[in-house]
């Protein structure tokens, strides 16, 4: 716990954890923004149909969940990257080890504290979505009945968690990335690529790459066969996996990426 | 506390590669306890290899390591519980203070008593910049921080890789001075440098490496006796009378006639402190020296005992160590 504590803290002094929270906040606004002025001026009534339904309570809940997770998915496997490139790069790893540390512990550990920030991260840009719809809401007349919908609320939870381990397994793999390359800069170049390859790919073997990191992440949160923001924001592809068996895979790759951040830690060659 | 053993460190055959490169070739080293232990050697000899394998970070091909009178192996990481190591350079947060950065490395490894992180924060005279980000730390300080942090669990042995870099006058002093408090209070530590003048006020043993294995180890003052010299300046007329006078005193194989650009030097490999011998010799053949050198240094010693050269100003070939040097 004395470390986990430690993490948290250290976290919470790290500029990257407001960076990356503000800068999901700011995108978040200004998809809404965009959303309420698409609306707005939109002549294709289709359109303005579909800007409409992000706003639109219950359903802005997971629409909220999901274009985070869209775009929150890029931004944690940055953070996951930066937090855990910059272990190897600070050499802050190698003076816990030489102080006889555990160097998978610690390395989990720190990327525990990582899942904790990224949930919280998730919770606030949460809220600010969910304002966000609500003054779409609003801007557009569709009313704000639908936000005290008990169904809808009910179903909150689940789909908050589902969003938060799609995002922790998204950091976790930048984590790993960043564990493998040892640095902070090629986890986080390695990460972003691989975020716009899956996306990218996806376009053209979507049943292959339904059920990598990306996609499978993006898919928690949706309802069967809707449409969700995947990986390299592809927008356009239809994700294939149902929530269920995504959460399975998102399950795996989380398993995977810090099965292969222990071993890694466990075994490296630890330098300057 | 001792091991027992009244071997702090040991290490037998320790050998490591790196692809083609050797960087340890079957090292064998012994610490006594509660000495303030020199490790020395030129760059790429196997000083910092040494250090990361004794600390864990990295693994060797072959040895072993014993540390603190048990052997230390794949597993026993809690052995680094009474070690306290500075490797390389400092590690630390450059967001978080110096006070958070050694909370936050006191949450690893041991335990660390409450109240001993503002003691360490004395001790190295960080107390009044103890909550500024470590970003705006000078190198000096860093290294002071590094210190601090290798003494967090008040280890039994401590390793310490440069920690005289980038530190003022005033911060080798005090560096040395808690050093050697440490050593006295029955302590070791295990001090790697290139700052040569400052390990041979430091250090009471000292393990010369080159090219990954030991060339010596002793103590200082013993290897400074044994590899010791004096230099002698006569008449240039005199130089074979007076080569003979000095041989009747330390041998004639110690005895040797300098070339350079000075006439007159004779260079006796002898100890040191026995030099007034030398003159007696020479004041009873009537020949007067004109000047006389004694001692050696461990910069000279270290020289020697490694084949370096000092390469300041070399454009390629290794320049030849000046005429006005130590060695005969």
């Amino acid at each position: 716990m004395r470390l986990l504590g430690a993490n948290l803290r250290k976290l919470l002094r790290r500029p990257a954890s407001w960076v990356t929270l503000l800068l999901l906040i700011a995108l978040l606004a200004l998809i809404y923004f965009a959303l309420i002025a698409a609306a707005r001026t939109a002549t294709d009534p289709q359109a303005a149909l579909g800007a409409r339904l992000f706003v639109t309570f219950p359903r802005a809940y997971e629409l909220v969940l999901t274009l985070i997770l869209g775009i929150g998915g890029l931004l944690a496997v940055t953070y996951g990257a930066a937090i855990g490139g910059s272990e190897w790069g600070w050499g802050t790893l190698k003076a816990a080890v030489a102080r006889g540390e555990s160097r998978s512990r610690y390395s989990l550990v720190n990327y525990a504290a990582v899942a904790v920030f990224v949930i919280v991260g998730l919770a606030l840009a949460f809220l600010i979505g969910v304002v966000g719809a609500a003054i779409g809401a609003l801007v557009l007349g569709a009313g704000l009945d639908g936000m005290t919908d008990r169904d809808g609320l009910l179903g909150l939870p689940e789909l908050f968690g589902r969003a938060g381990l799609a995002l922790s397994m998204n950091a976790a793999f930048g984590y790993a990335i960043a564990t493998v390359a040892r640095s902070q800069l090629a986890g986080i170049a390695v990460g972003v690529g691989l975020f716009f390859a899956e996306g990218i790919a996806g376009l053209f073997l979507p049943d292959v790459f339904q059920w990598f990191p990306f996609s499978a992440s993006s898919a928690v949160t949706a309802a069967s066969g809707d449409a969700a923001i995947g990986g390299g924001g592809a927008s356009a592809i239809v994700t294939q996996l149902d929530p269920n068996t995504a959460i399975i895979a998102v399950v795996v790759w989380l398993v995977v990426a810090l099965g292969v951040t222990a071993v890694f830690t466990e075994r490296a060659e630890i330098g300057g | 506390m001792t091991t027992g053993s009244g071997v702090a460190l040991a290490t037998q055959g320790l050998a490591k590669r790196y692809g083609p490169r050797v960087a340890l070739d079957g090292l064998d080293l012994r610490v006594p306890e509660g000495v303030v232990y020199g490790f020395l050697g030129p760059n790429g000899a196997g000083k910092t290899t040494t250090m990361r394998i004794l600390t864990g970070l990295v693994r060797p091909d072959a040895g072993r390591v014993e540390l603190l009178g048990r052997p230390f192996g794949r597993g026993d990481r809690r052995r680094l519980f009474e070690v306290g190591a500075l490797i390389e350079s400092p590690a630390f947060y450059p967001f978080l203070s110096g006070r958070e950065n050694l909370r936050s490395l006191a949450a690893t490894g041991a335990p660390v008593t409450s109240g001993r992180i503002d003691e360490l924060l004395t001790l190295v005279n960080l107390r009044d910049r103890a909550g500024d980000k470590v970003s705006g730390y000078s190198l000096g300080m860093k290294q002071r921080l590094g210190i601090a942090g290798a003494l967090l669990s008040d280890p039994r042995l401590l390793l310490l890789d440069e920690p005289a870099n980038g530190l003022d006058p005033a911060g080798i002093v005090g560096m040395r001075d808690t050093l050697r408090a440490l050593a006295a209070a029955g302590k070791t530590v295990f001090v790697s440098s290139h700052i040569l003048s400052e390990v041979q006020q430091l250090v009471d043993v000292v393990g010369i490496i080159a090219n990954g294995r030991l060339v010596r180890e002793g103590p200082v003052e013993t290897l400074l006796r044994e590899e010791g010299s004096v230099r002698i300046r006569v008449s240039p007329g005199d130089v074979a009378r007076a080569g003979a006078a000095l041989a009747g005193v330390a041998g004639a194989p110690a005895v040797a006639a300098e070339t350079g650009p000075e006439g007159g030097w004779l260079s006796v490999r002898f100890d040191p402190g026995r030099a007034d011998e030398l003159n007696r010799a020479l004041a009873a053949a009537e020949i007067y020296a004109s000047r006389v050198e004694a001692g050696t240094n461990l910069e000279a010693l270290f020289l020697d005992l490694t084949g370096s050269r000092p390469d300041v100003g070399s454009a390629g070939e290794p320049t030849p160590p000046p005429a006005t040097g130590w060695r005969s």
